[in-house]
């Protein structure tokens, strides 16, 4: 925003849309590779690539191709929904400190999550109470922030807050009346963490297709991203548009949650970062999220489980720590 | 030709040394020779490991494995409740010890589909401590020293359950934390040994294994014996709170006790000698009516 | 799509009565003014009109359908509408902002071609924004945005214009410019509908005129039988001294 402000132009802007997405695909191939190549356990590069030729010893094809590169594809598919996720709220709310952690939806797929593995639920039941948890919360937020005026960014900030907070209040209470030895575990995947993820598929199936589904909407978001009174004035569908959005946005967050735990920031500062450079054009701005989002996430897991190894850190603490800063700047820029 | 005697006396000698046991999961987990290298995900079971003599094959722990000394110096691979997979995986341990309540299940299942047979424990009864360690004495092939631990262990505990059979009640109460000030139920470990000493849990019909509860708890249930363990070994600040409350009976017949909580809060034979101390300490109780 | 039809019309004025059903014809080549006091009903009879809003009774046609029936898209290919007040969206610049005027216009798939590009340079050069066109819209003065606005309808090419106070911000050049960009739309066979404040402008560029009355009253017609100074006077309670300048009737509040 602060380049906004300023009336320059966002750097890249009207180059295209092959380009940045091309030179961000690169960036997230170079990322995995990196995140392949380093751990606690030591691989050279010799070993690495004898195991990406399909060669290479027992050892080191356990530690690039069963632990490494399903964890990365994890965490690449949850930081791609999360920043996806956070660029349609911005878009629906025109404003840029929407974020699935902020507005509570990840505390609603949280308490959903925890409340199926509290009652010994598994597997896709989880999922689904995740979806339901974070649609919960978009419909309080929404329909709290909307009441009977209209939405303000501060109005709605304080909604998505109070009921995060609220969402918050609900994980203690649960936290209470867990088996005292379960506690760590819980706290820990609270924190977002992908050291419990396992197969990758089912985030990096959901981001793929949701990038695929939103591309013929793109212009309709850019034109809502304008306020929906000149949306519809311009043939948009306002109602079932927004509606398309909240579900959409809920399923990600949903997903990336049941996957990794309640990860933070992703969604705030990944699509800031792309408005600045890339512009703001929705049909480039969600396919360089998934792919920034993506890139971003695999850098800060491999930060986090190499940093003091053995000991592992929780992703979302890399995370926390880079977005706090940023959402502080923002909020501090924009009035 | 004698390359294939040879290699079929080997299958053979392995099938013939090929060892099974039953987790804690209930599932049967089978080796095909003892195991040579094991890793242990709580500092428990690194307990349990070296008390089934089977110390020397530990190739991996996790934080606070303290206990025997010689833990110490094994290669940690992060914590109980997030291990480092990478760390644990290079040191191709051929035998993992799980803790199903303390460990994340999915890096449990993750470590077994890397082909590594996870030995599920979760001890919560004095029979249960004995039986692990014949358990992983048998995995590990040291059931000569393993099963001697077991039985001098379930030898002293039943001593002590004769000696304090026809004891005279004392009411308890175990507080296993301060803040939040916590107790224990009738189902906990803890539970079981005021049991078998001849006290009554003023707490044991709560439903939560670890109950929460307060000051005001206590004063209603106005337990004859108070006994603590404490963080680290040392515990005197959680026992003078309870001074400002004269009128409790613990306090007035001052019946206020320290066990040290590595040897009573840990289903590990040292249990035994915490057990000794907690029956000691409700003797002392009996004599000061 | 070029003729808007309002059959017995009954705007939704919260807490007001009904008054008056308005039941007329834009027709093509006409230009309307609204005119009415503060609170009126003017900006909503305009959103009404665009299908924004429901009216309470009555219904809007487009070639004789009811707008109820069309699809949104069809809607907006038809008739075009400058907001009065803007929200303000995220960033974005000039030219982007001019080209979302062709959203209507293209396919899902489609993105905006050569034609669209050309369709939004003309429209900003004929606002005389297009030395902006880079600039950021947050950047810009009211009076610039207020032409953007009028230049993103533009690229829109709607055979309907409603415009909400088009001269809002403006300076005298520009409003006189803007003005005739209307009254140059009407004579190329385009209908428009105005809201305006300006009664001079609107005795100055419009044919007909409809008056909004607080309590719902309304009466409409041709330019020269609606300016009456009495039912003027009645229309905004205030006296008002009438000249003739340079053609056309002058009216100026009395002190």
């Amino acid at each position: 925003m602060a380049a906004a402000e300023l009336g320059a132009r966002p750097l890249l802007a009207g180059r295209g849309i092959w380009l940045p997405l091309a030179v961000l695909a690169l960036a997230g191939c170079a990322a995995l590779g990196l995140s392949l190549a380093v751990g606690s356990a030591s691989v050279s590069p010799e070993a690495l690539w004898a195991v990406l030729r399909g060669e290479g010893d027992a050892l080191s094809r356990t530690l690039v191709l069963e632990l490494r590169l399903p964890r990365s594809l994890s965490a690449f598919a949850v930081g791609g929904l999360l920043a996806v996720a956070g660029a349609l709220m911005q878009v629906l709310l025109r404003n840029p400190l929407a974020d699935p952690y902020v507005l509570g939806l990840s505390g609603g797929a949280s308490v959903g999550a925890l409340a199926a593995m509290l009652a010994g639920l598994g597997g896709a039941v989880i999922t689904g109470s995740a979806f339901a948890g974070a649609f919960l919360s978009t419909l309080l937020v929404f329909g709290l922030a909307h009441g009977t005026g209209s939405w303000t960014p501060s109005r709605l900030l304080l909604t998505g807050v109070v009921v995060a907070a609220g969402w918050g209040a609900v994980i203690t209470l649960m936290l209470a009346l867990s088996p005292a030895e379960r506690l760590p575990g819980m706290l820990y995947w609270l924190m977002g963490d992908l050291s419990y993820s396992r197969t990758p598929w089912p985030p990096l199936a959901l981001l793929l297709i949701i990038c695929l589904l939103l591309m013929p909407l793109g212009r309709s978001l850019n034109v809502m991203a304008r306020g929906p009174l000149q949306a519809a004035a311009l043939g948009v569908n306002v109602r079932p548009l927004e509606w398309t959005i909240y579900l959409v946005a809920s399923a990600l967050t949903a997903m990336a949650v049941t996957t990794a735990g309640s990860i933070g920031f992703v969604g705030l500062v990944v699509p800031h970062m792309l408005r600045l450079l890339l512009g703001n054009d929705q049909r480039l701005i969600l396919p360089a999220c998934a792919l920034a989002g993506g890139t971003l996430l695999v850098l800060a897991d491999t930060l986090a489980r190499t940093m003091i190894a053995p000991e592992q850190l929780p992703v979302g603490v890399i995370t926390a720590l880079l977005g706090v800063p940023t959402f502080l700047y923002l909020l501090y820029r924009s009035r | 030709m004698l390359a294939l005697v040879l290699s079929g006396l080997g299958a053979g000698e392995a099938r013939a040394d090929s060892r099974c046991a039953i987790d804690d999961r209930d599932r049967e987990v089978c080796l095909e020779a003892p195991a040579t290298r094991i890793a242990t995900l709580s500092p428990g079971a690194t307990e349990l490991v070296y008390a089934a003599g089977a110390g020397g094959k530990v190739v991996a722990v996790v934080a606070y494995s303290d206990y025997p000394p010689e833990a110490r110096q094994v290669t940690s691979v992060g914590s109980h409740t997030r291990v480092d997979l990478e760390a644990l995986v290079s040191l191709q341990p051929d035998l993992v010890i799980g803790w199903i309540t303390g460990n994340p299940a999915e890096q449990l299942e993750t470590i077994e589909a890397l082909g590594v047979p996870v030995f599920y424990i979760e001890p919560r009864s004095i029979d249960s401590v004995a039986t692990t360690i014949e358990r992983l004495a048998r995995l590990a092939g040291s059931e000569a020293e393993g099963n001697d631990v077991a039985a001098e262990f379930r030898a002293g505990m039943d001593a002590l359950a004769d000696e304090y059979a026809a004891a005279e009640p004392v009411a308890t109460f175990y507080q296993v934390w301060d803040e939040p000030l916590m107790s224990v139920n009738d189902e906990h470990l803890i539970g079981e040994v005021v049991r078998l000493c001849g006290g009554v849990n003023v707490f044991g019909e709560l439903s939560r294994l670890v109950p929460r509860i307060d000051d005001e708890a206590v004063l209603a249930a106005d337990p004859e014996a108070i006994v603590a363990g404490g963080m680290g070994e040392e515990n005197r600040h959680w026992l003078t709170h309870w001074q400002q409350y004269p009128g409790l009976t613990a306090v007035a017949r001052d019946n206020l006790f320290f066990v040290p909580p590595s040897l009573i809060q840990r289903p590990t034979p040292r249990l035994l000698e915490g057990s000794r101390i907690l029956c000691e300490k409700l003797e002392v109780a009996r004599g000061r009516r | 799509m070029n003729r808007l039809g309002l059959g017995d019309l009954v705007i939704d004025v919260p807490g007001r009565d009904d008054g008056r059903a308005l039941s007329l014809g834009v027709e093509p080549g006409q230009v309307w003014g609204v005119l009415g006091p503060n609170g009126v009903g003017k900006t909503t009879l305009l959103h009404t009109l665009a299908g924004l809003r429901a009216p309470r009774a009555g219904q809007v046609l487009l070639d004789g359908q009811a707008l109820a029936t069309l699809g949104r898209r069809q809607v907006a290919r038809a008739l075009g509408l400058v907001f009065q007040d803007r929200q303000d969206g995220f960033p974005a610049t000039v030219r982007e902002t001019a080209l979302i005027g062709r959203h209507p216009w293209l396919s899902a798939w489609q993105m905006e071609g050569g034609e669209d590009l050309r369709l939004a340079e003309t429209a900003l050069a004929r606002l005389d924004v297009d030395h902006l066109a880079e600039r950021l819209v947050s950047t810009l003065s009211g009076g610039e945005r207020q032409r953007l606005a009028i230049a993103t309808v533009l690229t829109q090419t709607p055979q309907i214009w409603l415009a909400d106070e088009p001269t809002n911000h403006l300076d005298l050049h520009h409003q006189t410019a803007v003005m005739a960009l209307l009254a140059e739309q009407a004579a190329e066979g385009r209908a428009v509908m105005m809201c305006l404040h300006d009664l001079n402008l609107a005795a100055r560029w419009c044919d007909h005129l409809l008056l909004l009355y607080p309590d719902g009253e309304a009466c409409w017609g041709p330019r020269d039988a609606m300016l009456e100074t009495s039912a003027l006077e009645r229309l905004y309670g205030q006296r008002l001294a009438t000249a003739e300048v340079d053609g056309a009737p002058v009216f100026v509040p009395v002190r």
